[in-house]
């Protein structure tokens, strides 16, 4: 079982991690976008309006943070996980032909 | 939109070497196949770097050259946001699925239902549902190939979708899965030299100072995209649930459209499969990260120097834009480049699409009714399929969706929803029963089906679709795309349910889940707790929860 659980936990790990570089980033980058941009509308203006404009905070090789962070971490971080769980698995599946 | 003007021969000329060279390999790859397990997975002998490659251009479609541009230009920051989902969903396909689904001893993902959960009634639904979200995916992409020839050499995209029909069903009847894999390597290497070196001209024309690599090269236009385009980079123009969907559809649809799991069944054993995995996401993200710049430099190009040049872009050429691009800003050789690669793009998704329909009519369809007929006479059979659903696509094909693009999302969406679940369910989780998977895939397939049909073919506004509590929270912009997060926990919950409500499967199904998984022996305790269930009833509560907050917040279209 100690090997099983192994699996589970470090696909557990990886997916969580994955999941959220790859996937719910975008998510967090609307509901925190004051972590991000300078300027942020209130509620009701969140929508669309070009009226308000934001500004991001910090820029990274001249592009928006949380731009710069979805396309390299989904990219990139995401390579990285794969990798990892791969060499895991790749460890497990020695110690189960054993 | 039209035509560029007269025979474009560079362009025609490079496009016919990519084709030629593609006929010739099926040729040359005919002489593996001597098998069924031949024809249809390449004799389970593909490596790692081969599957990697193959997977690549499997996933790159013609949408990258002429989709992703649409929707960037409609929906700018949810473009890229769609690519990077799309990305990373190759890692769930590792995490969740590829090398369990290696180990067992299917050929295709229908044949894996049907053994997991010993159900042919399934192994039909299945099939059917195969066939529709091939029929979407390819609809699109023909679609593309017809653009293509149409820009080329201004001829009706009809005459686009006859001919690239007939050439990818030629050489996929020709050449099987041996065929079909050494093409897409083939195409990958074309696909992304074609891609990044126009790409990295047209950023040079623009400006960039970092040109040389499109990738992240763009930084510095950074400020005056802004000005001219100010919303490019926001991501709060859309409900975030919307982004949730975009990952819950591409990670869930990725395991569920069959050509994609079809790779997995060809190569050596589970540890190829995960390592061809990651050899595909890393060249994936690449050429991903490439067309997000292609996407950057056509928004401003048309704020910009389009303007100047006096070009005016209108909205049904969306599509058209990358060559109207490259055409402007660099010379004819790269245009020619670019259209031989969208080719390669265009033939290597469509010829892995005709594959899976080919075995899935005849190995998973035809043989559950006559199942005494010897491997012979199956892949004579498997020939003919292959011919005929060539045919039955290129007329299908006909009438295609407006924008690619959306076509494809669709095609995502209901195979997350109906194959995508019970192939998750199937290697995580013993306990999942045939009457469950029954119930949950039908009702996935059922509903996003009907919500496609309505809001895409029908063109219902989607919070007027007839579907109680989910078609009032379907608003905003992209609001179609929450189908999915209302759709996807629902099919898992009444997966679960039933499974749970029904007797457990006998242990020779589930001893198939600890065989997945690589171990030899047979432990009732693994994979068999309330955890995991559990835990995903209450993540498929809490997504559907979500959509339906900050309701009013995020109201308009822009």
């Amino acid at each position: 079982m100690k090997d099983y659980k192994l699996e589970v936990r470090a696909t557990v790990i990886c997916f969580t991690v994955a999941a959220i570089i790859g996937g719910f980033l975008s998510s967090f980058f609307v509901i925190f976008n004051s972590v991000f941009f300078n300027q942020v509308a209130p509620p009701e203006h969140l929508a669309q309006h070009f009226s308000t404009m934001y500004i991001a905070k910090t820029t990274v090789l001249g592009f928006p943070l949380h731009y710069f962070l979805l396309i390299t971490l989904s990219w990139l971080g995401t390579t990285l996980i794969g990798a990892i769980w791969c060499l895991i698995m790749d460890r497990l599946e020695k110690i189960q032909q054993q | 939109m039209d035509p560029r003007g007269n025979l474009f021969v560079l362009g025609l000329v490079l496009s016919i070497v990519v084709i030629l060279i593609s006929v010739l390999i099926s040729v040359w790859a005919r002489r593996f196949t001597r098998n069924l397990g031949d024809y249809y997975v390449a004799g389970r002998s593909i490596g790692a770097v081969n599957n990697g490659l193959a997977m690549v251009s499997l996933a790159l479609s013609l949408t990258t050259f002429v989709g992703l541009t649409a929707l960037m230009i409609e929906g700018v920051y949810i473009g890229v946001a769609v690519y990077a989902a799309f990305t990373s969903a190759f890692i769930g396909l590792l995490l969740l699925a590829a090398p369990f689904l290696r180990r067992h001893k299917s050929f295709t993902t229908m044949a894996f239902i049907d053994e997991r959960f010993n159900s042919k009634s399934l192994r039909v639904l299945s099939v059917i549902v195969m066939l529709v979200v091939s029929m979407l995916y390819l609809g699109g992409n023909l679609k593309g190939i017809g653009i293509v020839f149409y820009y080329l050499l201004g001829i009706p995209e009809l005459w686009g979708i006859i001919l690239g029909g007939i050439v990818v069903t030629l050489y996929v009847t020709i050449g099987g899965m041996y065929g079909v894999t050494y093409n897409q390597t083939f195409q990958t290497i074309v696909l992304i030299f074609c891609l990044m070196f126009p790409v990295a001209i047209v950023m040079r024309a623009l400006g960039s100072s970092g040109w040389f690599f499109p990738p992240l090269g763009y930084g510095d236009m950074v400020p005056l995209m802004e000005q001219v385009a100010p919303h490019y980079f926001w991501p709060m123009l859309v409900h975030p649930s919307v982004y949730i969907s975009v990952f819950l559809g591409a990670w869930f649809g990725i395991i569920g459209l069959p050509h994609f799991v079809m790779r997995y069944f060809t190569v050596r054993d589970s540890k190829e499969a995960r390592w061809s995995t990651v050899i595909t996401v890393f060249l994936v993200g690449l050429v991903s990260t490439t067309v997000y710049a292609t996407g950057f430099a056509a928004v401003y190009f048309m704020n910009t120097k389009a303007l100047e040049l006096g070009i005016t872009i209108p909205r049904e050429a969306y599509d058209y834009v990358v060559f109207i691009l490259i055409e402007n800003l660099t010379t004819q050789g790269w245009l020619a480049v670019a259209i031989a690669g969208s080719i390669a793009a265009a033939l290597s998704t469509v010829a892995g699409l005709l594959m899976i329909m080919g075995a899935g009519l005849i190995h998973d369809l035809y043989c559950v009714f006559k199942p005494d007929i010897d491997d012979e006479r199956k892949l004579k059979l498997s020939y003919g399929a292959m011919l005929v659903i060539g045919v039955l696509v290129i007329l299908f094909s006909l009438n295609p969706p407006d924008f690619i693009l959306e076509a494809i999302m669709w095609a995502f969406g209901i195979a997350a929803c109906s194959l995508g679940v019970p192939i998750v369910l199937g290697i995580w989780w013993k306990r999942t029963t045939k009457q469950g998977v029954a119930v949950g895939m039908t009702f996935g397939f059922i509903l996003t089906t009907a919500c496609f049909i309505m809001i895409d073919y029908i063109g219902m506004d989607p919070v007027t679709i007839p579907i109680p509590f989910i078609a009032k929270y379907l608003y905003g912009p992209f609001g179609w795309i929450k189908t999915v997060s209302f759709i996807l926990p629902l099919s898992f919950i009444l997966t679960i349910v039933v499974s749970w409500l029904t007797p457990p499967p006998d242990e020779s199904l589930q001893r198939q889940v600890d065989e997945m998984h690589g171990w030899s022996d047979y432990d009732n305790r693994r994979y068999n707790g309330n955890g995991l269930p559990i835990t995903i009833i209450i993540l498929s509560l809490l997504t559907m929860f979500f959509v339906t907050t900050l309701y009013g917040v995020f109201p308009g279209s822009y």
